[in-house]
């Protein structure tokens, strides 16, 4: 048959990396089901526990002047489909599923709009050399990305982005450090040239 | 694991990664959280009466209203003619030359292609389902997985968050391609999960066959279709097996689960040389389809983790559907 189509994710040693605890999915679970009842007390708990994640996640993918905004909206869109969430234990793996596609949707709409450069020079306050770092770690591919930005600028632990993104700990362990690896040759080679 | 200090800051700190830890903070984010609706109080005695009275008003108004307003359905609009509601049970019909816009609730936008044929089956605020019977579609989803389905005449193609592109021949035998995020084509328990960059045809009677990057080789993609839909059998998988690349270790991954005694053997030693099973990975193991092993497998893959559509959905390809 040929069928032809027209087809055109006691640390006390450090003070950088988070002093949460390491996240309770029961606990997740019962603020969730209390937010999907109306209870926004619980919501803004969920808020203030998984806020970091889902900014790191659109640092990963959007302009940095935007992600601000996204990140409210990740949580506004949350709220309004939290019904249609089967297993409230699963919450971060959803909510991290919603900032993604929220990101996607982002380059969607603005296909026809001409991104400002991100260096200009009084449109950022920070240093140059973080910007750089940034635009490097922009330039990894998306699964080394978003590991690192959660690691290095949201300060999550390994072991608490993979909780709170529903990845396993593997998955992200590998990530991480071949992102590191990727990162470090990539500062290496612009630094020399 | 201790002593990682890029895992967990624990050990022997890494100067670099302190270095970038101090430099990226400066994008961290301390806003507070969005404005939401209020939550409920506890109102007073008299506040509680008039609330209940005015419940009764609008609740009689609701019921008078509901035999006014208009269906469940989505927005149309159509190149030349305007614009106009589709209701639930209806059909939308393009013919040659036509094209129309659905926008799908609040959740994404359907454009339809000439000569396409759908029908809204459900249009519920978390829920939409359509049938496209013949024709092409572009969706583009940005709602949490699963909220978007299409029924076609040889499987279902379920939205995980994404935009794709959906065609339908006359002959019931579909093909999406998916440009962001994932679909899922299920049919009778056999599912394929269609990554960003990746096609999967479907046949009637059949089911979907095995996913494949778009830009895999032409040698690559022929094997597959005969091997999936043409009785290809050994001849087919050899070829299959013999033009992969690491990229298309997703493909073989899902080929786990479909071969026949003997092929899936063939299938794990070349899936092992392209992409090395993790510790705790065996051939037994696999071959007899052990899922969490199948899992650990998938996530060396670099596209993802299966945590989260696992805790989405709890389905699972069929293991041992041999054709």
């Amino acid at each position: 048959m040929d069928t032809t189509f027209a087809l055109s994710a006691d640390f006390g040693t450090n003070p950088s990396v988070s002093a949460s605890p390491v996240v309770s999915i029961s606990d997740d679970a019962e603020l969730a089901r209390a937010a999907r009842h109306g209870n926004r007390a619980a919501f803004g708990r969920l808020y203030d526990r998984y806020s970091r994640m889902v900014h790191g996640i659109l640092l990963a993918r959007v302009p940095r002047s935007e992600v601000d905004d996204l990140v409210q909206d990740v949580f506004v869109l949350a709220l309004r489909q939290l019904s249609a969430l089967r297993d409230d234990g699963a919450f971060g793996g959803w909510l991290a599923m919603i900032a993604r596609n929220r990101a996607y949707d982002y380059h969607r709409r603005s296909r026809e709009w001409i991104e400002l450069p991100e260096n200009l020079p009084a449109a950022d306050r920070r240093t140059p050399e973080a910007l750089a770092v940034m635009e490097a770690i922009r330039k990894l591919p998306e699964s080394y990305r978003e590991p690192l930005i959660l690691r290095l600028v949201e300060g999550m632990t390994g072991e608490e982005i993979a909780a709170r993104t529903g990845m396993t700990a593997a998955s992200v362990r590998v990530n991480l450090h071949r992102g590191m690896k990727q990162l470090r040759q990539k500062l290496d080679c612009e630094g020399r040239s | 694991m201790r002593n990682d200090y890029l895992w967990d800051g624990s050990g022997e700190p890494d100067p670099e990664v302190q270095r970038l830890e101090r430099l990226l903070s400066e994008f961290r984010s301390y806003r507070p959280a969005p404005e939401l609706p209020a939550a409920n109080r506890y109102p007073s005695a008299r506040l509680r009466w008039t609330a209940i009275a005015a419940t009764v008003v609008v609740a009689a108004a609701g019921a008078w209203l509901a035999t006014r307003t208009p269906p469940e359905g989505w927005q149309v609009a159509r190149a030349g003619s305007g614009s106009g509601r589709l209701a639930v049970g209806e059909t939308l019909e393009t013919g040659a030359g036509g094209h129309a816009t659905v926008k799908i609730g609040d959740i994404g936008v359907v454009e339809v292609e000439p000569n396409s044929r759908l029908r809204l089956i459900r249009a519920r605020r978390n829920e939409h389902r359509m049938a496209l019977e013949v024709g092409l579609i572009h969706a583009r989803i940005w709602a949490p997985p699963r909220s978007f389905v299409v029924d076609t005449p040889s499987a279902v193609a379920v939205d995980l968050g994404c935009s794709y592109t959906l065609a339908v021949a006359t002959d019931g035998a579909g093909l999406v391609k998916v440009t962001t995020g994932w679909v899922s084509f299920e049919r009778d328990g056999r599912e394929s999960f269609i990554p960003a960059g990746a096609a999967c045809q479907t046949r009637p009677n059949l089911g979907p066959g095995t996913p494949y990057r778009q830009e895999a080789s032409p040698a690559f993609r022929q094997a597959l279709q005969d091997f999936d839909f043409a009785r290809g059998g050994d001849p087919a998988l050899t070829a299959v097996l013999s033009e992969a690349t690491r990229q298309d270790a997703f493909t073989l991954w899902h080929l786990l689960m479909r071969g026949e005694p003997g092929q899936k053997e063939r299938v794990y030693d070349t899936l092992a040389g392209l992409v090395p099973p993790p510790a705790g990975v065996t051939r037994a193991g696999v071959l007899r389809g052990d899922r969490k092993m199948l899992d650990d497998w998938w996530d060396q893959l670099g596209l993802g983790d299966t945590t989260w559509w696992r805790h989405l959905e709890g389905k699972w390809p069929e293991s041992g559907a041999g054709r």
